[in-house]
């Protein structure tokens, strides 16, 4: 029998991907770079216990778009592995070949964010409508509806 | 204007028509409190089947339409197909303060102003969601323009824009299929 997982064990292994912090009891932080995430997510699955993958969510804080992936295992620790991606050039590699769900959330995301995910086989529109204009991200806090612009659907015509 | 047609099959399709309405439900995206409303129009406290009431599954058996909810912009060509394939003479309710106008969702990045953009609408109900003597109060008005059409000859005489014409003032609206 392997020793129980606890928040200090996470916090000994997962620091050499970024800085570790204690958000609250059962939940851990950890900032880390696009480039680490596969390795990271790699270790918590294998080395933590970390099989699950509740969600990715993503957070507009006006000068770069966070991406957050919040993972879970059966010792019912929360980690989220933080993104910091710059407006202008948001791209990151998929963990859709770790976790095949993941893709799901990586096209929501791209639909809603414009975050693009490097490596991801399907990366086609999922949430949004067929007729929806290219590079038009409505979830970001800076977009809004150009009226010129038809987002499909109905054409409503105003004289 | 339509010349009402008199003959005794004709009037007799009319009687047949008004007593027994059959009726699709669509959900253009709505929260399912307004399709609840509905089952529980169905059920025996309210019993609309005794009526002459149905609720069918499919809008090729239907005569009027109700379109709960607002309408997505994923939604509207949908709509504005199960619309077309009701046969004539039929009726739209739109259902709640969503139908009407969009309701909470009003103004978002993902919605049709109205359902009155995509499939023209007869009636409106209020509430959010109405009761189900609202929605069969509904259908009962409905009754009665399909009785008033009938005896018109046509929906012509209630002066009904199409929902896809331009009108010569105010807004009008196209469907892009």
């Amino acid at each position: 029998m392997t020793r129980p997982v606890t928040v200090e064990t996470i916090a000994e292994r997962m620091k050499e991907f970024g800085t570790v912090e204690q958000v609250r009891k059962n939940r851990i932080r950890i900032r880390t770079v696009p480039d680490k995430i596969h390795d990271a997510i790699t270790t918590a699955q294998a080395m933590l216990g970390f099989d699950r993958l509740i969600t990715i969510s993503t957070v507009d804080n006006g000068e770069t778009l966070e991406l957050l992936y919040h993972l879970i295992g059966s010792h019912r620790i929360i980690i989220s592995l933080s993104l910091d991606l710059p407006r202008d050039k948001p791209v990151t590699p998929t963990v859709s070949d770790l976790l095949p769900p993941a893709g799901i959330y990586e096209r929501q995301i791209h639909d809603l964010f414009g975050i693009t995910f490097e490596g991801n086989p399907n990366m086609k529109k999922i949430i949004l409508n067929e007729g929806w204009p290219e590079n038009e991200y409505p979830l970001r806090k800076d977009w809004k509806p150009n009226a010129g612009v038809f987002y499909g659907g109905i054409k409503v015509e105003r004289m | 204007m339509g010349v009402p047609d008199t003959g005794m099959s004709q009037r007799l399709v009319n009687w047949a028509r008004a007593k027994s309405p059959w009726i699709t439900v669509y959900n253009s995206g709505a929260c399912n409190a307004c399709d609840i409303e509905i089952i529980a129009c169905l059920m025996p406290r309210f019993d609309v089947e005794r009526f002459g009431i149905l609720v069918k599954g499919s809008p090729r058996h239907a005569d009027i339409l109700i379109v709960t909810g607002h309408v997505t912009l994923k939604q509207a060509s949908r709509l504005r197909r199960v619309w077309e394939q009701m046969p004539e003479p039929k009726y739209v309710i739109a259902m709640g303060a969503c139908g009407a106008s969009g309701g909470v969702f009003h103004g978002l990045y993902h919605m049709v102003e109205s359902v009155d953009c995509v499939v023209p609408v007869d009636v409106y109900v209020a509430g959010c969601p109405p009761r189900p003597d609202e929605i069969i109060n509904a259908v009962v008005t409905c009754l009665n323009l399909l009785e008033e059409d009938a005896a018109h000859g046509g929906k012509e005489w209630r002066q009904k824009k199409p929902a896809t014409g331009v009108d010569a003032e105010g807004k009008s609206c196209t469907v892009v299929s």
